[in-house]
């Protein structure tokens, strides 16, 4: 080996040292949080497989960063590992070729990453990282010019020296960036790939549902760090500030206060004794509310007087949007429950407008205080079987609480048509059916949602059937991914899945519409939380419609802003975001948004002026089916009347 | 300053399940505003489900002074309060969902010789052994009145909202069960008649006046019409009354 070559060996084995002491640093303040079992055996095996699945799933949707990444991480670290292996094997000039080859990758990745931030997209963060491509280029370069005078034999000891010097430079520099820099992410990421608390995500498991809360807990959610597990403080510092989450957030474009981004650094900024959020560099919360900033593993996370507002937290529609964009897998919208618990059931701090909701459903079973018995209203003469009167029935149609509403009345009408067209035996719980809960448990009313989870898993336990319809996607998430926690287990299908199964059957035959363009809007709870995003289109290719996609579809929806309780927490911003979605819509040049949730309906209802028309799946199937029926109706306007 | 929240056993409006009335949790704000008073709930009926969940909305502690259910309350709590004295006493203005009357916080007044100022939607502290209250009047106006304690209060539904129910507060509260004590109500002064709806008296500005007019008054008529006048003379105030009630029709002379 050239005397350049033993030097660099040397000094990595000192960078090995101080690595190993700052990573140790960090660990240490993961060890604050609550304990949690981890499968370390299983996780480690499955490392490379959700890394290079799982994670590429992901940072692929990005194919420069992807390449960007995959080059950088890739020689940095095999070109690192060899030349930590260089005192077995480093007397072959061809390993040092090997190596000046895995730097000369790394140094086009470094190159990479310089571009991409020049000049910097506001969703990428400064301050540390504004150092990056400068330390990623110099340890690559440096390494490089060592490995390539070993390899040539001690030709080019004139650039060695130099190499050295640089190698050394930035590598102490993405050292010292292990802890609090973006170095973090490398170590912090691969852990939480080991150790994530949903391990189902990578199973592909569909991992969506809340957690049950312990109601007998001496405390209940998450008041400081300490109070989440270990690994989810883990989590937060694998957070690599990417911004991926902050472009999809509704509530960010909004001007809401609220950015996932953020919101994670200044989680991970907690976990820190004396924790301030000063070297946070990207994206501040749009029209941040004014906060000390300050935090540590015993303080209170939120509050003026602490690290988070309670705005930020209560302006999240747990849309998911940032999970299923975030390339570290980390899991937003479980700390943001977990925060809202402890806010709601501990401190009793609920937005002004969702306490009364949740006193109705404490004491009524219906967020507005309505009577159960009036949810059928709506049937107005359709005929609406009971099921307290048979006993049993094929199908359970659960009605949810857009039965109450005018506009969404008109949907479950026309779903009742078709059921009743197609012979369907169903039946619906009339009274007995209890709201279900997810409003109570986005707002982090956990006790809320076990009682009326409690007692409709009682109810259901009464009669017999083979599986529950319903058109409210959150409805059908909490029923067929939450109640199991409880003992509810239920087959539970879409409306949108069940009509396509109908027709495909040949149950129902609509006719082809004549209608305008039309736009799936897909409802979070169905989309991202449940994945069925196929049913629904084909349904309506089925309509002889002509479909048209918004740039941001299918998983990667956009959230009508009407989820997580956000409609009552009413945070204020710049717009509203149904307003942008219905932007959205309209840029596609769509005269209709066919939408299949009964809060998407009233969100994109609410928007003013020249629009799309709104229409849930079930509407235009029922035209579809009486246009057939009728083929003279046929010929009538491509442009559906406006709902009044 | 020791502070007694008098409370019902509601029934909600529309369920019909046991829930506390909205305006004794509004109460119990009212009494945080005052400090940090030595808060204390006061119950007396045959079961505690419906004010137990109070103790998440500010309460601290309830005693519950347990009697059948054909006693009347009013005994137990007079009782109670002869012997415990707290500075003031809140009510709601009237119950929920059982026996609404209102006439309670008045009854309880009388009996232990306390004064009585209705509707309350503010209460600040006015040194010591005193309180001012904002009282509500019809129509948005607003009284001030100082009142030296103990006093009875009770609270009107235009006070502030109550505060959230939190879950892990309604846990930690205590609730003391004592034996209440057996008074049968009189019932022989209760006379029952079916619910007959009272004719709105329509003001004259009604007939052949602008919209704007007629809408005011159709709206406005069940309050009668009137004139504020603000600290009048005692003289000149009958006279006002008399001739307003001439005006109604009610005196016809
Ligand atoms: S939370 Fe995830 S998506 Fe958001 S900035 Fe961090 S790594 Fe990127
Ligand atoms: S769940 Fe949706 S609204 Fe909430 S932080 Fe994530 S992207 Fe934003």
């Amino acid at each position: 080996m050239s005397a350049p070559a033993v030097s660099l060996v040397a000094m990595l084995y000192v960078l090995a040292v101080i690595a190993a002491v700052m990573m140790g640093r960090r660990v240490s303040l993961w060890r604050a949080g609550r304990p949690m079992q981890v499968d370390w055996l299983k996780g480690i095996q499955a490392l490379p497989k959700r890394y290079l699945v799982d994670v590429h799933h992901v940072v692929g949707r990005d194919p420069f960063t992807a390449r960007m990444h995959a080059l950088t991480a890739g020689g940095l670290l095999a070109g690192s590992g060899l030349l930590l292996l260089a005192p077995l094997a480093g007397g072959f000039r061809l390993y040092w070729a090997l190596i000046a080859l895995l730097f000369a990758a790394m140094l086009a990745g470094g190159a990479m990453v310089r571009k991409r931030r020049t000049p910097k997209p506001a969703r990428l963060s400064g301050g540390r990282f504004n150092m990056l491509p400068l330390l990623l280029i110099g340890y690559a370069a440096g390494c490089f010019l060592v490995a390539l005078d070993a390899a040539s034999g001690g030709w080019l000891w004139l650039l060695a020296w130099p190499g050295l010097w640089l190698a050394a430079a930035g590598g102490m520099g993405l050292v010292l960036q292990l802890d609090r820099g973006p170095m973090r992410h490398a170590f912090a990421g691969a852990l939480h790939l080991v150790a994530h608390p949903r391990p189902g995500r990578f199973e592909g498991r569909r991992e969506t549902a809340l957690a049950p809360l312990d109601l007998e807990a001496p405390r209940l959610g998450v008041e400081t760090p300490a109070d989440f597990t270990w690994n989810r403080l883990l989590g937060f510092d694998a957070c690599i500030q990417c911004g991926r989450c902050e472009v999809a957030c509704p509530a960010f474009a909004a001007g809401q206060p609220l950015n996932p981004k953020k919101l994670i650094q200044d989680l991970a900024a907690t976990i820190v004794p004396g924790g301030t959020n000063a070297a946070y560099a990207g994206s501040p919360y749009p029209h941040a509310r004014a906060v000390a900033g300050v935090g540590g593993p015993q303080q209170a996370i939120i509050g003026r007087e602490a690290m988070i507002h309670p705005d930020t937290l209560w302006s999240c529609t747990t849309c998911r949007a940032c999970v299923e964009e975030c390339p570290m897998m980390i899991e937003h919208v479980d700390a943001i429950i977990s925060l809202r618990r402890h806010e709601t059931l501990e401190c009793g701090a609920v937005p002004e407008k969702a306490a009364p909701a949740l006193a109705e459903l404490r004491y009524a079973d219906d967020a507005q205080g309505r009577p159960l018995v009036a949810r059928t209203d709506f049937a107005a003469g359709v005929p609406l079987p009971l099921i307290s009167a048979r006993g049993e029935a094929d199908i359970l149609l659960w009605l949810g609480e857009g039965a109450y509403d005018m506009r969404h009345g008109r949907s479950l009408r026309a779903l009742l048509k078709l059921l009743h067209l197609a012979k369907v035996d169903f039946a619906v719980l009339g009274p007995e059916e209890k709201d279900c809960g997810d409003l109570a448990r986005r707002l982090g009313d956990e006790a809320t949602f076990q009682r009326l989870a409690g007692d409709n898993i009682a109810t259901l336990a009464r009669y017999r059937f083979r599986r529950i319809l319903t058109a409210d996607p959150h409805a059908l998430h909490t029923l067929r991914n939450e109640y199991p926690a409880f003992g509810g287990h239920y087959d539970v299908v879409h409306h949108a899945a069940l009509l396509d199964e109908l027709v495909a059957a040949g149950h129902l035959a609509p006719g082809a519409l004549a209608l305008a363009d039309v736009t799936y809007h897909d409802p979070c709870y169905l989309g991202r939380y449940n994945g069925e995003v196929e049913a629904p289109r084909r349904l309506l290719d089925r309509l002889g419609l002509n479909r048209v996609e918004m740039e941001r579809h299918g998983k990667r929806s956009m959230c009508c802003g009407g989820g997580g309780g956000a409609p009552l927490s009413d945070i204020e911003g710049e717009t509203r975001i149904p307003d942008i979605r219905m932007g959205q819509a309209a840029a596609t040049g769509a005269g209709i948004v066919a939408v299949a949730c009964p809060q998407c309906t009233a969100m994109l209802e609410g928007v003013t002026g020249e629009r799309p028309e709104v229409r849930d799946i079930s509407e235009l199937v029922l035209m579809a089916v009486e246009a057939a029926a009728s083929p003279a109706d046929n010929r009538a306007a491509r442009q559906p009347e406006p709902v009044a | 300053m020791k502070v007694t929240v008098l409370l019902s056993a509601g029934l909600h409006p529309v369920s019909g399940r046991p829930c506390p009335a909205a305006v004794e949790l509004q109460a119990i704000r009212l009494a945080h505003t005052l400090g940090t008073p030595e808060l204390t709930g006061l119950h007396a009926g045959p079961a505690a489900d419906a004010v137990r969940d109070a103790l998440g909305q500010g309460l601290p502690r309830l005693l519950w002074l347990e009697t059948a259910v054909e006693d009347d309350p009013l005994a137990g709590l007079v009782a109670a309060l002869a012997t415990d004295r707290p500075d003031l006493i809140l009510a709601g203005r009237q119950a929920q969902g059982a026996d609404d009357s209102g006439l309670l916080p008045y009854a309880l007044a009388k009996a232990l010789g306390l004064p009585i100022i209705a509707d309350a939607v503010a209460i600040e502290p006015a040194g010591e052994g005193a309180v001012h209250v904002v009282q509500a009047l019809p129509r948005g106006a607003r009284r001030r009145v100082t009142v030296r304690l103990p006093a009875v209060v009770t609270v009107h539904p235009a006070a502030p909202t109550a505060l959230p129910f939190a879950f892990a507060a309604a846990r930690r509260g205590t609730v003391e069960r004592r034996a209440g004590q057996a008074a049968l109500r009189s019932g022989a002064a209760i006379d029952e008649r079916p619910y007959r709806k009272r004719p709105k008296l329509i003001a004259k500005a009604a007939a052949g006046a602008s919209a704007a007019d007629r809408l005011k008054a159709a709206t406005e008529s069940a309050a009668g019409g009137g004139r504020l006048l603000v600290d009048p003379a005692p003289d000149e105030a009958a006279r006002e009354i008399i001739a307003h009630l001439r005006e109604l029709g009610v005196l016809r002379r």
